[in-house]
């Protein structure tokens, strides 16, 4: 390339170049069984932002493992509780993306 | 900005700053034991036994972030999903289900982490970090490879019925004593929602998606007959008694995800299932008593789909990180 940046691996190959895409990490955090949390991030102002959930220590074959419902309003994301249902600890990874 | 440091990729958008941190590539996780089972149903043999099958494979990683974990198929033809992630101090348990029982080709889990939380590569003093303001936090190394990914988006929860025949399975009356032969297809291959995305392929490709659905689903059949010693004119049937059987077939699913060229699916994939029989009359004997029962598993919950959600998938290529 004629302009931009490129990162190389040790070994000398690209690793890594203003060509590429990727989502950063705006926030991960832990949502314990039943719990809510709300958090604003005005880094990610005019960015894309998507939210990926994984259900911790699930015992999957024994019980019902309710995923708490995400919202993303801007750059304010909540997690809640599905409604009139006890939901379980979940892994919660905030990404974004310049839009 | 006033200061700092921002780069921007050829189509004008940024991909290191100074504010967010950048996940970084710190190595696959290493694969344990695995557990093979349900290509049929425990203890029965007859009419639609077969069932998707399921493996899991047992991954850890040690690591002080929390990862975010690729599944790179081996076999891009069978199911995958993160169906349990789990930590004890800075070490990383993932249980990765796959379709089918075959044990060999078994997935690889690639693991990012926060550019903060990358170990420093010993003997390595060169290369390029971007910290925050604050000074201490880093977003960049380039010690560590950074996540470039190639597609994704938000994939689609999976159909709510997981069996592959029409209609969900039921409880049914009226069959004949004894009677125990399953009339519903629990299998699950046809039963996927797809995503269009041109990133995906079946060569290189892996992707970031947790499985979130789940459900249970059950066949019941009741059988009956009547029995007498005998029936005589003007007296009617004496001595007569109430034979009652019960046949059951139950299966969990949970939600699993597979790579095809230019399509990313929601689907399903058995996780565990049970079969049951119990027989009985009013007096006598069967299997030496008033009756007999079988029974392998117990049903988790009573029959419903859960959490049926969409949820972001991320896909990238994993030749990158080898």
């Amino acid at each position: 390339m004629s302009y931009g940046l490129s990162v190389f691996k040790t070994d000398g190959s690209l690793g890594f170049s203003t060509a590429d895409i990727t989502w950063q990490t705006l926030d991960q955090f832990t949502v314990a069984a039943n719990a809510s949390a709300s958090n604003t991030y005005n880094e990610a102002s005019g960015m894309d932002i998507i939210v990926q959930r994984q259900l911790v220590n699930v015992p999957p074959n024994s019980q019902e493992d309710y995923v708490p419902n995400v919202s993303i309003s801007g750059t304010t994301v909540s997690v809640s509780p599905q409604s009139g249902l006890s939901s379980s600890q979940c892994i919660i990874h905030v990404l974004t993306r310049d839009s | 900005m006033a200061y700092g440091f921002e780069a921007k990729n050829d189509n004008g958008k940024v991909i290191i700053n100074d504010t967010i941190e950048n996940l970084h590539f710190i190595g696959k996780a290493t694969r344990g034991s695995n557990n093979s089972d349900y290509g049929d149903f425990p203890g029965y043999g007859g009419g639609n036994d077969s069932l998707d099958g399921r493996v899991i494979h047992y991954y850890t990683i040690t690591c002080s972030g929390t990862p975010v974990a690729f599944i790179k198929p081996s076999d891009y033809s069978r199911w995958h999903g993160i169906i349990k992630q789990s930590v004890s101090g800075t070490t990383w348990s993932f249980d990765v289900m796959v379709s089918g029982t075959s044990t060999s080709n078994p997935p690889d889990i690639y693991c990012f982490v926060n550019a903060d939380d990358i170990p420093v590569p010993s003997g390595e003093t060169y290369g390029m970090q971007v910290f925050k303001s604050d000074g201490t936090t880093k977003t960049f190394d380039s010690r560590r490879q950074p996540l470039a990914i190639t597609g994704g988006g938000t994939a689609p929860a999976p159909p709510s019925d997981p069996t592959n025949s029409s209609g969900l399975p039921g409880v049914s009356s009226g069959h004949s004593w004894n009677y125990s032969s399953n009339d519903h297809d629990f299998r699950s291959s046809n039963r996927y929602n797809a995503t269009s995305d041109s990133a995906a392929n079946t060569t290189n490709a892996m992707f970031a998606c947790s499985s979130l659905a789940q459900a249970v689903y059950k066949r019941q059949q009741h059988g009956y007959k009547e029995s007498c010693s005998g029936c005589f004119p003007f007296i009617g049937c004496i001595n007569c008694q109430d034979h009652h059987s019960t046949a059951a077939w139950w299966v969990m699913y949970r939600q699993a995800f597979r790579l095809r060229s230019g399509n990313f699916d929601s689907g399903w994939t058995g996780y565990a299932a049970g079969y049951s029989f119990s027989s009985s009359f009013e007096s006598g004997g069967w299997f030496g008593g008033g009756g007999g029962s079988y029974s392998t598993g117990s049903m988790p919950y009573t029959a419903k789909t859960i959490n049926l959600q969409s949820n972001a998938f991320i896909i990238a290529d994993s030749s990158r990180y080898n």
